[in-house]
């Protein structure tokens, strides 16, 4: 039971915070409360430990609590940002919610179980794209995000289910056909480039919170489901006799990595900019699990998680940023901490050392060399363009005169950036502690590959 | 094949109403044939527990309508959701079933081997699909995400996986997306009426 204790506390506390939505600073601290209990727990809770709950065998393993323990802060990050910053009463009970779908998620062991959960998930932040209506689009972008999840969610369940009932020895159109529905159904709901619209639609309209929420929380999380799915569906065996499907995961990779990069080099704001550099790295991401090696998924799983705290770092100060110059250009003048913390998120996202963002990258463009010269050298230029688009946006920020420069009244996202990157630069000191966990999935990984 | 007839038929009807509350109305159709179609191969607290997240999701969309009047024309778009669905579904059967080698029959009503379960399965999660694709507003996203997910809870009976968490897992997901999806259309209406 300890296993589904924290899940079950963020999933009470949620429904809690939703009753008493609208008195926001009892409900922070409420939130905030639940958080570091569950936090704890998580903490507390000895790796290997398993239970069974229903029918359903729960697990938790060393990347489990490693993103675990990483997604929760995050989420409680957020939660001190939207309470002192940016009070918006729904924001509570989604951050709770997607908290417990995370350590669900991350405890489970069917498949099938685990992508119904990560839709559920997925569909949480709905309530919190939606702000001011009349005034903006969110509407518009939270329909069409709520279309790609439950699409994307909806194939990848059928294919599972269509994958799990089958005998075994299929020939190889079926399994292609049924990996190419789950690589879409994924690449819908991590929003990979060409399926991408939501996410750039949402990038202009919704909140940062929740952008943040979506980018720095579920999307990681998306992704790690994604690895476990692969891993526990059975199916691994038969993608390495099934050349075609290899390549076509590397592709749509590729082809996220590059465009990504390509959109974020031509970003006119701060928040777009984010959101593309996001999808380039998770472009990456995908490349290194494509890759089917211990690197290569080591990598891609490193990128998925530092990129959920680069972007949360980015996102925050990008909407102090936009929040503080009313409508003028964002400016270093107008919050320089959070100035500060924007680029400061954008060296981690581009994978600088010693940030511990770097390992991941250095792994998965080493192998994707090894794999392909082609796939090595998009990668290599997606990271220049991320460089060039981060570097655009810095010197955007920073014209002009320094004198200036006040640090603005509760500089929240300075701050929480500065821990942000203060934690990122300690786990580039001491990658063990980091890719360890990681390793450990990755030799699970490796073993479904190749049963025998 | 009774069922099969049935399933199409209630699933026209959905995707052809032009009102909120029909669409909600005819949903119970969709889930009530459902578990029909489910309960050879389902446990009764499966089939029990699928119905009942059906008929909590159409109660959830016909309340945010608000009014008899609210809805969504879907045109021209009726046809291509029918035709793709009707194209698809045998395509689907063919790759995924046939290759078991085993002659598949399909019975006049109930059947064990599955193979009910999973055509109409197929059936409605390629008409979920082409209506999603062809929605212009929440109300008809919302139908096609509900059309989908119930098409997913008939296939995933097939799996050996765990099947009461499986069900109970996507009989939640199914409420969810009625919520988000009443959520939204009842915002959508909002920005529509200003």
């Amino acid at each position: 039971m300890i296993v589904a204790a924290p899940a079950i506390l963020l999933a009470l506390a949620a429904c809690l915070a939703f009753a008493l939505r609208k008195r926001v600073t009892l409900v922070a601290r409420l939130s905030l409360v639940a958080l570091v209990v569950a936090f704890t727990l998580v903490s507390v809770t000895p790796t290997d430990t398993t239970a069974r709950l229903v029918d359903l065998d729960l697990r938790v393993s060393d990347l489990g609590r490693l993103a675990g323990l990483l997604l929760l802060a995050t989420i409680a990050m957020l939660v001190i940002d939207v309470l002192i910053d940016e009070p918006a009463y729904n924001f509570f009970p989604s951050a709770l919610l997607a908290g417990a779908v995370v350590l669900t998620v991350l405890a489970l062991t069917s498949p099938i179980v685990i992508l119904a959960v990560l839709v559920l998930g997925l569909l949480m932040p709905v309530g919190t794209f939606t702000f001011q209506v009349h005034r903006n689009r969110s509407v518009d972008a939270a329909v069409r995000h709520f279309s790609f999840v439950v699409l994307g969610g909806s194939l990848g369940l059928g294919a599972l289910a269509l994958a799990a009932s089958l005998p075994k020895d299929q020939p190889a159109t079926t399994v292609v056909l049924l990996m190419v529905l789950l690589f879409v159904a994924f690449a819908l709901m991590l929003a990979a480039i060409p399926f991408h619209t939501h996410a750039a639609l949402l990038a202009g309209e919704a909140p940062a919170s929740a952008l943040a929420l979506y980018f720095g929380v579920l999307v990681p999380v998306t992704f790690i489901a994604f690895a476990e799915i692969l891993a526990g569906s059975g199916l691994l065996p038969a993608i390495v006799q099934v050349g075609k499907v290899q390549d076509l995961l590397l592709a749509i990779g590729l082809v996220s990595a590059l465009g990504g990069a390509l959109l974020a080099a031509g970003a006119n704001d701060l928040r777009r900019l984010v959101v593309y550099a996001v999808i380039s790295n998770l472009g990456s991401a995908l490349v290194g699990i494509a890759t089917l090696s211990g690197p290569g998924i080591i990598g891609g799983i490193a990128i998925a998680l530092v990129t959920g705290a680069c972007a949360t770092q980015q996102l925050l100060a990008a909407g102090t940023l936009e929040r503080r110059a009313a409508g003028e250009r964002p400016n270093v003048t107008h919050a320089p901490l959070a100035a500060g913390a924007f680029i400061a998120g954008g060296i981690a996202m581009i994978g600088t050392p010693p940030l511990v963002s770097f390992p991941g990258h250095f792994f998965v463009d080493l192998i994707a060399y090894a794999v392909s010269g082609f796939a090595g050298t998009g990668l290599v230029a997606s990271a220049i363009l991320l460089l060039i688009a981060q570097l655009r946006a810095g010197v955007r920020l920073f014209a002009g005169s320094p004198e200036g420069w006040r640090i603005e009244p509760r500089p929240v996202a300075g701050v929480l950036g500065g821990i942000i990157f203060m934690a990122l630069l300690a786990g580039g000191i001491t990658p063990e502690a980091f890719l360890g966990p990681i390793a450990a999935f990755a030799d699970e990984f490796l073993k479904a590959l190749r049963p025998l | 094949m009774v069922y099969l007839g049935i399933i199409a038929l209630v699933t026209l009807l959905a995707n052809s109403a032009t009102r909120l509350r029909l669409i909600a109305v005819t949903f119970v159709g969709i889930a009530l044939v459902a578990a029909f179609i489910a309960s050879p191969t389902a446990t009764v607290p499966q089939a029990a527990l699928t119905a009942s997240a059906g008929f909590a999701a159409a109660g959830i969309l016909f309340i945010a309508a608000g009014d008899g009047r609210y809805g969504e024309d879907p045109g021209w778009r009726l046809w291509l959701g029918t035709f793709t669905a009707a194209i698809v579904t045998p395509i689907a059967y063919a790759s995924f079933r046939t290759i078991s080698g085993e002659p598949a029959t399909l019975p006049m009503f109930q059947d064990g081997s599955g193979v009910i379960v999973e055509v109409a399965g197929t059936w409605l999660l390629s008409s979920g699909v082409a209506i999603m694709l062809t929605a212009r507003s929440a109300v008809r996203t919302s139908l096609a995400a509900l059309v989908m997910v119930t098409g997913v809870q008939l296939l995933a009976l097939l799996a050996p996986e765990p099947r009461l968490a499986a069900t109970l897992a996507l009989a939640w997901l199914e409420v969810v997306v009625a919520l988000a999806g009443a959520f939204l259309i009842v915002n959508e209406r909002a920005v529509r009426d200003a």
